[in-house]
């Protein structure tokens, strides 16, 4: 509860603490760290095949060369480290393990074979090119459909067909409701294959700390604790004795919450060779082997009624899980999300899937923004507007009909999942008048066949799952993946506060938004409040950044707490106001008699009580200090929604798109701080529209990535990018502490089906089905072309 | 991203660079502003053993008008170009071209005569090069040569420099009076590498009828191409809708084009068309950009 007295801090912009030292440039990201003079470094010696068998290695010519220390293969990292295995508990997973250099047999381009330790990183590099490996090339799987055949080359020998995942649902009446159905849509959805591509790659330090028993381990992670957690297992060395800092992190995407083979070989080989091991990976390397996502092809059916209400869907499901499951999320992130998600804001009470992950010789999937949400939104959304062309009912208005009315929450959807509160249909309202949807229609219908530019509008309802808490992660399987977060706060000695949180932002301004939920709950000035996170040695432990989940889990965890410490605050203020406990209001760092408001003391006075530094001694049966730890468990997950609207001209000719208007309404439950909200959001939509319009990771038919580098990786750039119009509603979480509902992935789950929606829509008067991403003019033009071909064709 | 081993050296005049080409021949590689030359040998693609920089050769840093053309020594900053008033008043189609390379950041740096001697092609100024027959200048300790410039692009990444040599500096042609000049391009994305882009340049007569049209297009796998028949088919004419498309249809199927994970081939082709037709459109218009005239 928040003191009616107090100013309130959440729902303000408040400047980010981050911003001006990041501004000046005086951020410390993990090259910043000045490494000790004894530092060494390493480099990777990578496979130059899909699939291999490793016949010999040869590292005399690598260790000749000055300045290398040593050089290790598969066999020296063996007698290190174990190999890491992901533990996912669910049924239709096939676990695989992977060592951290390959052992006899490499599974994608760029899997490392060898490591180099030297003087320099340049020295490194130079004897990386040195070792020779003999291989045996074998036959690849690379693309998903060839992967998913009984003739298709195995990635791993003890995985039949390659199916590391598989898993079916079917809800009770699915079978009659879809057989009596007068109507059926289907259509074939395919998502390109896509990374987060973090401005700065990954990279770690790893350093034997002052008494030269323990760990100290920087690293470019969202999962401090998690990595931790592994690295002593995997290395066998005492958790307590490891401590794991995230510096400044410049991007993370999810891409950076995953643990990765490269940090267990710098630190095995810093606690090995006795001497700082630092690695800093280059963008070639990032692109080939740090997680890539979406690779997915699904294939829907819904029956329909003469209004297009669904009656039932199917799903059937297929993601790329790479050549390994990825820790800490595996291969079933993607299969287990898309497949559960897709139901999304809709009343659909009847579903049935099928899900599988297949192994192909290609980078690891993982967790990127959004997970499996832009896809499977991509395709429910792309199957609304199919409904409405098949019927000739707008599809604004297939949505109206098929969305979860206001009335109908809380709700419990086809599976199970509760969505507690929402405003799916406000939503909609909403974004239709603010992108002027009628009108735009009764242009469009106006438009004529010599126009220069085709115009289309797209749609996109969806909800975000967001917060996830341990039962979230329990119900997937994920069992590595704890759910909950904490946070600790010290009212120190001076009366400031300190707040200990157990995430690791990569730029979502925690230091600024965790001051603000304390600042008022606490009853305490933000000024006042100083929030650091991200070092194992000082932070209670936590499940850390990724899936949405900051504002809900540590949020919730940072009530808590001060809940908690207001509590004993009162209690010494009450004793120095002379005053009932009741009577006390914490506000602005002080404590005042509600009755009597002139009479207070501030949060100083209190604390120099509490650490016994002034004359007058603790009140009898209180304990000394002013602090606090409280663990939060979120619930089950917390549902932000929202609406994007999207209008796109594509030329005639060219078939180049353009956005000409991108509206966006959003509903996360209640702001913190909307700036950084904004932020997200605008954030996220650029990577959808990089994602919708140019970026594709290019694997060739023998499994060589085309495109490791960013100039034939496109990403957006400010050009490609519109003004983009948001509103927002709040609707506070119900199930949630303090109502937070989470908005990291929002922006790219909306914007990857809406733009898709927009140009299928512009294009549809062409007869062209547009269902792949990306949608590069080539593409699009090769589908109008096919369309007129087959025009002429039936004319004559 | 960690270049393999070289030795670098900075003469401060152009003898002393030359004399370094002398030495090191093949082995030795030209930095200028380093745009495309230091990202290749970061990925290892390029591994010269010598590299000589031309950054204190103060005498190769100059853009002069000179009687019959506008010279960019070696060491002239794209940025410098474009902005020069020459160069925006007599050689518009340079200039617009130069809006199109890398970004700003990039020109800052880049230099004019460093994209041409790298003849990327997708780079912009080779086609530029191309359609106003500029003048190449090779220089090594032997002597001086003028190379034009069709004979200077040999193929993608390919010039016909010898290992000795150096482009000194290129001179592009005045626009005569009477010149529109247009260069468009365009890509996946809004900035950055095209799939396909053209540089024209026209010239009226009195009557309005294109006197000489001067044409270059660029579109995948090979260096820029000059479109000499569809110049020719141009001459005399009176630019229209239907003239400019059968001109973009005619330059398509003169050119080479390749399909990559880009684009493939028959949207380069489709594109060089309507890109012709609709650069010989806003020369025709109007809307391109007028040369000065004399």
């Amino acid at each position: 509860m928040i003191a009616p007295g107090h100013p309130r801090s959440i729902g303000k912009h408040v400047p980010r603490r981050e911003d001006p030292y990041l501004l000046r440039g005086e951020g410390r990201f993990l090259d910043d760290i000045a490494e000790p003079k004894d530092t060494l470094f390493l480099s990777f010696a990578m496979s130059p095949h899909a699939h291999a068998r490793i016949l010999a290695i040869r590292t005399d010519a690598a260790r000749a060369l000055p300045g290398v220390v040593d050089v290790y293969t598969a066999e020296d990292m063996a007698r290190l480290v174990k190999p890491i295995r992901t533990v996912i508990e669910i049924q239709g997973y096939r676990a695989s393990s992977r060592t951290v250099l390959a052992q006899g047999e490499v599974r994608f381009v760029g899997e490392h074979v060898a490591v180099v330790v030297a003087e320099d990183p340049y020295i490194a590099q130079d004897a990386a090119e040195l070792i020779e490996v003999d291989y045996e090339p074998l036959p690849a799987a690379v693309r998903l459909e060839e992967a998913d055949s009984e003739t298709a080359p195995l990635v791993h020998e003890d995985i039949p067909r390659n199916v590391m995942f598989e898993a079916a649902f079917a809800s009770p009446d699915f079978q009659s409701a879809f057989q009596s159905a007068e109507t059926i849509v289907s259509e074939t959805f395919r998502t390109g294959r896509v990374a987060g591509v973090p401005l700065e790659p990954r990279g770690c330090l790893a350093l034997l700390d002052h008494v030269a028993d323990s760990l100290l381990f920087y690293t470019s992670t969202q999962i401090p604790h998690l990595a931790r957690t592994a690295l002593s297992e995997i290395l066998d060395f005492p958790e307590p004795r490891i401590r794991v800092v995230t510096p400044e992190v410049g991007g993370g995407f999810g891409t950076k919450a995953q643990f990765y083979t490269e940090e267990v070989v710098t630190a095995a080989l810093a606690l090995n060779l006795r001497r700082p091991i630092k690695w800093v990976q280059d963008r070639r390397e990032e692109l080939l082997t740090s997680i890539h996502a979406r690779d997915h092809i699904y294939r829907l059916e819904a029956a329909i009624d003469a209004q297009g209400r669904i009656k039932a869907l199917r799903t059937d499901l297929t993601t790329n899980a790479g050549a390994y499951s990825s820790y800490p999320f595996g291969c079933t992130l993607e299969a287990t999300g898309g497949a559960r998600m897709i139901v999304g804001p809709y009343d659909i009470r009847n579903y049935a899937f099928r899900t599988r992950a297949i192994a192909t010789h290609t980078c690891p999937s993982g967790a990127y923004r959004g997970v499996a949400q832009p896809s499977c939104f991509m395709a429910i959304e792309g199957l609304m507007d199919r409904i409405g062309r098949k019927l000739g009912i707008d599809p604004a208005t297939v949505r109206q009909r098929n969305l979860i009315r206001n009335e109908q929450l809380p709700y419990t959807n086809v599976l199970g999942v509760r969505y507690d509160t929402g405003s799916y249909e406000e939503c909609l309202r909403r974004a239709l008048e603010r992108i002027d949807y009628w009108n735009f229609r009764k242009q469009q219908a106006e438009a004529r066949d010599d126009d220069e530019v085709l115009r289309g509008i797209g749609i996109c309802c969806f909800t975000e799952v967001a917060g996830a808490g341990s039962g979230g992660w329990r119900v997937r399987g994920l069992t590595k993946v704890p759910g909950f977060d904490s946070a600790s706060i010290k009212v120190e000695p001076t009366g400031k506060v300190t707040l200990l949180v157990s995430q690791a932002a990569a730029g979502q301004g925690h230091l600024t938004t965790f001051a603000q939920v304390l600042a008022d709950y606490l009853g305490v000035k933000v000024e006042d409040v100083f929030v650091s996170e991200g070092d194992t040695g000082t932070a209670p432990y936590g499940t850390n950044t990724f899936a949405s989940r900051g504002a809900v889990a540590a949020g919730g965890a940072v009530i808590k707490a001060a809940q908690s410490l207001r509590q004993k605050i009162a209690r010494i203020a009450a004793f120095l106001l002379d005053v009932d406990v009741e009577r006390v209001e914490l506000t602005e760092s002080k404590a005042i008699d509600k009755e009597n408001p002139e009479k207070s003391v501030d949060f100083r006075q209190v604390a120099q009580i509490a650490y016994s530094m002034t004359s007058v001694a603790l009140p009898q049966g209180e304990s000394f200090g002013l602090e606090v730890v409280e663990m939060y468990d979120p619930p089950l997950a917390t549902w932000p929604n929202a609406v994007h609207a999207v209008v796109v001209a594509v030329d005639r000719r060219t078939a180049k798109v353009s956005i000409e208007k991108y509206v966006v309404v959003h509903d996360s439950g209640r702001l913190i701080n909307p700036m950084i909200v904004d932020g997200q959001i605008h954030g996220g939509i650029v990577q959808g529209i990089g994602e919708a319009l140019m970026e594709q990771i290019v694997y060739d038919e023998d499994g060589q990535m085309l495109n490791a580098n960013l100039l034939d990786y496109l990403m957006p750039m400010a050009l490609d990018v519109p003004r983009i119009d948001i509103s927002h509603i709040e609707t506070p979480s119900i199930d949630a502490l303090g109502g937070f509902k989470g908005v990291g992935e929002g922006g790219v789950i909306g914007a990857v089906p809406a733009v898709t929606n927009a140009v299928a829509d512009a294009l549809a008067k062409t007869g062209a089905n547009i269902n792949r991403l990306p949608l590069r003019p080539s593409y699009l033009l090769r589908e109008m072309r096919r369309q007129q071909a087959g025009m002429d064709g039936d004319r004559q | 991203m960690k270049p393999a081993p070289f030795e670098f050296r900075a003469p401060t005049s152009l003898d002393g660079v030359l004399e370094e080409l002398r030495e090191h021949g093949e082995a030795a590689r030209i930095l200028a502003g380093g745009q495309s030359l230091v990202p290749l040998m970061n990925l290892r693609m390029l591994q010269p053993s010598v590299l000589v920089s031309i950054n204190h050769c103060k005498e190769l840093s100059y853009i002069r008008s000179e009687e019959d053309g506008l010279a960019c020594g070696a060491l002239a900053r794209q940025w410098d170009v474009e902005h020069d008033r020459v160069a925006m008043e007599r050689c518009p189609l340079l200039v617009q071209a130069l809006h199109h390379v890398g970004a700003r950041s990039n020109r800052n740096r880049g230099t004019v005569c460093g994209s041409l001697a790298h003849a990327d092609p997708l780079a912009e100024l080779p086609a530029v090069a191309l359609a106003l027959d500029a003048d190449m200048i090779a220089a090594s300790s032997a002597g001086r040569r003028v190379v034009p410039a069709r004979e200077f692009f040999v193929g993608a990444l390919e010039n016909s420099l010898r290992p000795d040599e150096m482009l000194e500096a290129v001179r592009f042609p005045y626009a005569p009076a009477r010149s529109r000049s247009c260069f468009i391009e365009l890509g996946n994305r809004n900035h950055g590498f095209a799939i396909a882009g053209v540089a024209l340049q026209v010239t009226f007569g009195e009557d309005g009828r294109c006197s000489r049209a001067r044409l270059a297009v660029m579109g995948g796998e090979n260096i820029a191409r000059r479109a000499t028949d569809t110049e020719t088919a141009l001459a005399g004419s009176v630019i229209d809708e239907a003239i400019a498309r059968e001109a973009g249809r005619m330059t398509a199927s003169l050119v080479d084009v390749a399909g990559d994970f880009h684009a493939d081939a028959a949207y380069r082709r489709e594109l060089v068309a309507v890109l012709v037709e609709r650069a010989l459109m806003q020369v025709a218009s109007g809307a391109a950009l007028n040369a000065r005239s004399n």
